[in-house]
């Protein structure tokens, strides 16, 4: 299927931008990229049999290009480029925790909260965090650097306690490992999956 | 699916079933109770409740009976120790996080957790944890959700995609955090509400019924849609003369439709209680003048003494009765008579948008019934658009592709978003759905045809290349753009393709929910349409008998013709433009209140019961027309009985013979009118009528792009969806309050500039 393939009618959905949804065809703001990161995306299409299989590849790209998160004309963009309902990117979006709804920091303190990290002391290490940057899991910092979570098992339980920051794991984790990161991360010497 | 017979041995009684037979319908459909909240029938499966859990033998666990296909010598038992333990055990899961708020939930006394627990649940609960909690809140203006009470069973994500194809409600979040929700907090679909039906719990409520009863309080009248010609059956629940709300739920009603009803079905019932209703009749005593209250006798005396003068002075021919596609069988036989038997006037018609009379006389095959359909292998859609204008027509068609791998072959102007569903979609110029007819029907108009539709001729023998490649059931759907002649031709296909494998059938998409049955009563028959009549008012017509009003389309173009006429005699709920001119106006009784009997597009004769006592002064439509032939002296004697008005029709009516009312009675078992199918006939001068008509077709003309937003025709506010706020909201766009935790309609003042007046109105079905 070609790009230019006639839209599944996206006017008919919700748009955050878009107070009549009904008016429109499109949605007011759709979310533009370059061409290399289309070229990107269309390589990962080209990967499945069916379209909208290639929808997690593609949030990841849309979320990179648009400052860490899914806003609102990325999701419509979404929703037009795989022939998807804006819900149904909803849906798998609040599915998965690597995938962020809301704008976040620039570093996602990702915590593992799940059982081997648990028992190993994964709530010191937030409970460390939530001091150090005086925010809870959920919350990002106010000048915008730091966002913590806690999310379940990312798979890595022979060394845990751990947590994700970008693409990275950073495992066994203790206090002093955790203040070391924040420094590192407040000195801009980490990647963090965005551009 | 084969007819191959397999045995099955459930709770130790051998059962033949049919292969493939799914294992739950078989234990319920043979009195083995089996509880189960996410499997419901004809939806994609989910096994997530796990409440069907079954033995069955040389299986190493319990089973879900939902997911398990019968095969032959399969031993089941349904009833254990060890299947009660577990059954209790899920129960509890689905409690551990519910609210148990039952005395302040709307569905209390009617929600299927509440009756699991009877059976299932246990004396207390174990778990300590803190519930998730979640404050209520809308989802739009007739939706309101309380998440809290969710147990995830998925139907409405699932109905929402498989029956309306929307996918606008979705469940978002994971593990113990999950929620029916949807992008952005704000729901923005056609707003059928079926996600309300079918959901167990009190998860998603009705906004317009919200905290107004309790189910137990309400009368429950099964009774026949008034809304569009899909005839769906529903349940009116009604409480000291008001009507609180329409449900399809099936422990109230079963009908055609199961639990489907759409926007109209399910929320616009509020005008039968709305203080605009008229409520005494009204007598203008001079042209130009008010309309002055009277009573009914001074009503009827002042009408009977001004129809005997224009009798007396122009002729009884001068006379005109127009009944309405919206009401009764029986208020539009009773006009009937009155136009033959008392005034003598030939006449007569029905406000109907257009006339399947054409159709009717050459009907080569029988109807569809929405069953059908549903099972349907190949089927035709010629103009229309049912997602908008019939939607349980536009549910059916949907799961007969998706679900039954029916094709469906698309001819329209618009790119209709059933397109989406279909094989084939030919895109044609606007108005020319003639041409595509002549096509279909003879081949060698192939050429002209495809040139004037703007469409390649390999697209139109491709389309007739399915058609007669289909074994099994091919139906044949068509709106209303098409000519009397075309409509004959469509008609007649049955006789030259029809064979043993195929069969033909029937499905006219006409706008109103009685348009079928005012055809077949005669009132279509008349010398006059709408139109005409209209045209003819002041000049050979002099005075106007009206059951209801006359369309928008109709007035088009001569709003003052009504302004013409001696006298004007008008039935109606509400004032509309036509009672404007009225010198006596009559309070009728709405649907709610009647008595009666709806013809649906499948030719089904359904029952309309009263539900409420007339409101106000208002009477129903015949025995208002009974009673003014009483006046003028003569006695239909119809006893006050709808039952006797129906028998006398269905004598004189050839589709309708033998038919009475507790035939009808059942929703169950809908009994269909046998119209008459009509032998070959030699076509050749309609033919010509139409290869010229269609050669005059513009070669230039533009095609119209882009599929029509989801509720463009829905939402609409129309003589009756207008008497209610929540149509008003959608209809200026579905506006998301900035606080959705209260209503919407406390948030959103109804102002004039929301309210759409112009060609919005009334175009149809509302």
């Amino acid at each position: 299927m070609s790009s230019e393939r006639p839209i599944q009618s996206p006017g008919n959905q919700f748009t955050p931008n878009n107070p009549l949804p009904q008016e429109a065809k499109l949605p007011n703001e759709i979310a533009t990229f370059s061409p290399e990161v289309i070229a990107e995306m269309d390589a990962h299409i080209a990967k499945y049999p069916v379209r909208r299989s290639a929808i997690l590849p593609l949030m990841f790209i849309v979320q990179r290009e648009r400052g860490g998160y899914l806003d609102p004309p990325g999701v419509a963009f979404l929703a037009d480029k795989l022939g998807v309902r804006i819900t149904d990117i909803w849906e798998v979006a609040t599915f998965y925790s690597m995938i962020n709804t809301e704008p976040v920091g620039k570093y996602h303190l990702q915590v593992c909260r799940t059982l081997s990290c648990k028992i190993l002391g994964a709530d010191k290490i937030t409970e460390h965090c939530t001091q150090k940057l005086g925010i809870k899991p959920g919350e990002t910092t106010e000048d915008g650097i730091f966002s913590l979570s806690e999310v379940e098992c990312l798979g890595s339980c022979g060394t845990a306690p751990m947590m994700q920051i970008g693409f990275d794991y950073y495992e066994n984790l203790t206090t002093e490992k955790v203040d070391g990161l924040l420094e590192r991360c407040r000195g801009g010497g980490m990647s963090n999956g965005v551009r | 699916m084969s007819s191959e017979s397999i045995k099955v041995t459930i709770n130790g009684s051998d059962y033949q079933v049919e292969k493939g037979a799914r294992l739950i319908d078989v234990c319920r459909s043979n009195g083995h109770a089996v509880p189960s909240f996410c499997y419901y029938s004809d939806l994609a499966l989910q096994a997530s409740c796990r409440t069907c859990l079954v033995r069955i033998e040389k299986m190493p666990k319990l089973q879900t009976s939902c997911t398990i296909t019968c095969t032959d010598g399969m031993i089941v038992t349904t009833e254990s120790d060890e299947i009660e333990k577990a059954r209790r055990g899920m129960v509890e899961f689905l409690l551990a996080n519910h609210p148990l708020d039952c005395p302040v939930c709307d569905r209390g006394g009617e929600c299927e957790l509440q009756e699991m627990v009877f059976d299932w649940g246990g004396l207390e609960e174990r778990f300590r944890e803190r519930k998730n909690y979640a404050p209520e809140k809308y989802l739009s203006p007739v939706v309101a959700n309380d998440p809290q009470r969710c147990i995830l069973c998925k139907r409405c994500t699932r109905v929402c995609d498989e029956w309306m194809g929307e996918d606008a409600i979705e469940a978002g979040g994971r593990g113990v955090n999950t929620v029916i929700g949807t992008y952005g907090g704000w729901l923005n679909c056609s707003q059928c509400g079926n996600c309300i039906e079918v959901c167990p719990t009190g998860t998603l409520l009705d906004g317009t019924y919200r905290h107004q009863a309790r189910p137990w309080e309400l009368e429950q009248t099964i009774t026949t849609c008034t809304f569009c010609s899909d005839g769906c059956q529903m349940s009116l629940g009604s409480r000291g003369g008001e009507v609180m709300r329409a449900v399809a739920r099936d422990r109230y009603v079963n009908g055609i439709n199961g639990e489907f009803l759409c926007i109209k079905g399910r929320f616009a019932h509020p005008f039968v209680n709305h203080e605009e209703r008229l409520r005494t009749p009204m007598i203008r005593y001079r042209k130009g003048g008010k309309l002055i209250p009277a009573t009914w006798d001074q009503a009827l005396e002042f009408a009977a003494n001004k129809l005997r003068e224009t009798a007396d002075a122009h002729g009884a021919e001068a006379i005109g009765v127009v009944g309405s596609p919206r009401i009764t069988n029986e208020a539009n036989y009773a006009l009937l008579k009155f136009a033959n038997e008392v005034v003598g006037t030939s006449n007569y018609t029905a406000t109907d948008r257009f006339s399947l009379a054409p159709f009717f006389e050459s009907l080569g095959a029988g109807l569809a019934t929405h069953r059908d359909i549903r099972f349907a292998k190949t089927i035709v859609l010629v103009g229309g658009e049912p997602e908008e204008l019939q939607p349980l027509t536009g549910k059916q068609i949907r799961q007969a592709v998706r679900n039954g791998g029916a094709k469906l072959i698309v001819i329209n102007s618009r790119a209709i978003r059933l397109q989406q569903q279909a094989a084939q979609f030919i895109h044609i110029r606007p108005g020319a759905e003639d041409a595509a007819v002549l096509a279909l029907a003879d081949e060698r108009f192939d050429e002209l045809a495809a040139k004037k539709l703007g469409v390649d001729a390999s697209e139109l023998s491709t389309a007739r290349g399915t058609v007669l490649d289909t074994e099994g059931n091919c139906i044949i759907m068509f709106g209303g753009e098409l000519s009397p002649a075309a409509q004959s031709l469509l008609a007649q296909i049955p006789h030259a393709a029809s064979t043993d494998k195929r069969r033909f059938l029937f499905h006219p998409l006409p706008l109103y929910n009685n348009s079928v049955g005012a055809h077949d009563i005669g009132l279509m028959g008349g010398a006059h349409t709408a139109s005409s009549l209209l045209g003819a008012a002041g000049a050979e017509i002099r005075a106007l008998y009206v059951a209801g009003s006359f369309l928008p389309d109709h007035l088009r173009g001569q709003e003052e013709a009504l302004s013409k006429l001696d006298l004007l005699i008008v039935q109606e709920l509400f004032e509309t433009e036509t009672t404007r001119y009225a010198d006596v106006v009559l309070p009728a009784a709405s649907f709610a209140e009647t008595d009666g009997t709806f013809t649906n597009n499948d030719g089904l004769v359904q029952r309309v019961r009263a539900s409420i006592p007339p409101a106000h002064q208002s009477k129903p439509d015949w025995m208002i027309t009974a009673a003014l032939a009483q006046t003028l002296g003569m006695d239909f004697n119809f006893q006050m009985s709808a039952s006797t008005v129906f028998r006398e029709l269905a004598e004189r009516t050839t589709a309708y013979n033998g038919m009475r009312y507790p035939l009808l009675k059942d929703e169950t078992k809908p009994v269909q009118a046998k119209h008459a199918i009509a032998p070959r006939r030699d076509l050749a001068d309609e033919i010509e009528a139409l290869r010229l008509s269609i050669e005059s077709l513009d070669e230039t003309a533009e095609k119209i792009m882009g599929t029509p937003p989801v509720g463009h025709e829905l939402f609409k506010p129309g003589e009756l969806t207008g008497k209610v706020p929540q149509f008003h909201l959608l209809a200026a766009g579905n506006p998301k309050p900035p606080d959705v935790l209260i209503s919407p309609l406390y948030q959103i003042t109804i102002d004039a500039g929301l309210r759409r007046t112009d060609e919005a109105v009334a175009v149809a079905g509302d």
